[in-house]
């Protein structure tokens, strides 16, 4: 039960994190239920990957930008926005801020211990080991998502041609 | 006609540099612009570089008009770009007047924008759910939504008073993660508060649109977009070290 609750939580969360972040770019006001909607499937996958079955984050926010990429290439056609109106505001709760907040304070560690060799290798590690990882997660978010205009590029570029016109 | 052509690739360069600006994928800018431009009976061929736009159009009688337009620097807007999408569509299946289209192109830039005092509030929300999310507490969500706001604040001035993005940048995120160091006062998880308090300002549109343009073949928008993310990346950093500094003692 406190897994169901947990991963519930997880997603809420997340579904307020992506229409925040989502409104500083101005999405159209139909989008917003889509964008949380996505939002919070993404994350409450990576959560369910990382917590439950061990994948480490790369590996989960590929799974979990794809699963956002295909989702919105659903959904887009439904309210008439493009793909990336819908996938960028979802995926934003899901950038690695608090390894890629480790990597900067390591470097800042770093600087400041020039002088002592065996605490300066250690934050030299951190800062390579959390900026390797953040910016692979990050590169992962992107590229999952991205899957969808390759493999249906006809149906991505068409989303907000309508069928039927009001006037 | 030669007037008229003229008059119609000057407002496909429109069309195309606002798209442009305000954050839309290079391919889309492509395909809308040629798509609008099939809509008007012309033949379109752009070249996008970083800040301005090279285009010819050519009509049935092969008269043809170029023109070189600047990129403005505009705010992101995901309406535009689904409407203006939305527009280039509609002109190619109703055949639609060039007045019509030009009418309906000023409605859409017309229409009205979300208060920013909405937006505030809802940025404030997004970055406290966010410090949830990587485990902080309710504490540090409360310190996390106010120093959001502050930020967000102080950003939107600045903004407004069209000081350089970057220095904006740097002094948000300073703002922004000062505000938030003050959870370091209370027995609370702090350094999730300091790591969240400056994640607002993540340009994440331009690193999506960065990827999404270099593996479609557009490598030079594309690196242009992916520089100025990191860029703005590094400001972000620096903002935050001016905090880090000031309170070292408090977190070693």
């Amino acid at each position: 039960m406190t897994m169901v609750s947990d991963i519930v939580i997880d997603g809420f969360f997340a579904a307020i994190a992506g229409i925040g972040f989502g409104a500083i770019s101005r999405p159209p006001r139909r989008a917003f239920k889509y964008i949380a909607l996505l939002a919070a499937l993404g994350h409450a996958l990576r959560y369910s990957l990382m917590t439950y079955f061990g994948f480490d984050i790369s590996t989960a926010s590929l799974c979990a930008s794809s699963l956002i990429g295909f989702g919105s290439l659903w959904l887009g056609k439904k309210c008439y926005c493009p793909i990336t109106v819908l996938y960028i505001p979802a995926l934003l709760p899901m950038i690695p801020g608090k390894i890629a907040y480790n990597a900067i304070f390591s470097l800042l560690m770093f600087l400041q211990t020039m002088d002592e060799p065996v605490e300066r290798a250690k934050y030299l590690e951190l800062f390579f080991t959390n900026g390797l990882v953040s910016s692979t997660a990050i590169f992962m978010l992107a590229v999952g998502a991205t899957l969808p205009i390759f493999l249906f590029p006809k149906h991505a570029s068409s989303l907000t041609r309508r069928k039927l016109y009001k006037d | 006609m030669k007037d008229l052509l003229r008059t119609k690739t000057e407002f496909i360069a429109e069309y195309a540099s606002r798209l442009m600006g305000c954050g839309v994928n290079t391919s889309r800018v492509i395909r809308n612009s040629k798509r609008l431009g099939q809509a008007l009976d012309l033949d379109v061929t752009l070249g996008v570089f970083q800040r301005s736009i090279i285009l010819t159009s050519s009509d049935n009688d092969d008269n043809t008009h170029s023109e070189v337009v600047d990129i403005p620097k505009l705010p992101i807007d995901f309406e535009y770009n689904s409407e203006l999408s939305g527009l280039s569509w509609e002109a190619y299946d109703k055949k639609l007047s060039f007045e019509s289209i030009k009418q309906k192109y000023q409605t859409i830039l017309d229409s009205p924008k979300m208060s920013p005092l909405i937006i505030l509030g809802l940025v404030g929300c997004a970055n406290a759910s966010f410090c949830k999310l990587f485990g902080g507490d309710w504490y540090a969500m409360g310190i996390i939504f106010c120093s959001t706001i502050l930020g967000f604040f102080v950003k939107q001035q600045l903004t407004t008073k069209q000081v350089n993005h970057f220095i904006t940048c740097i002094i948000t995120a300073f703002v922004a993660s000062l505000a938030a160091s003050t959870s370091l006062l209370f027995d609370i998880t702090s350094d999730i508060a300091l790591a969240t308090s400056v994640l607002f300002l993540v340009p994440g549109v331009p690193l999506i649109n960065g990827v999404i343009d270099v593996v479609e073949g557009y490598t030079l928008t594309g690196f242009s977009r992916l520089s100025e993310a990191v860029l703005i990346v590094i400001c972000i950093a620096t903002g935050l070290s001016f905090t880090l500094y000031l309170i070292n003692d408090g977190l070693l």
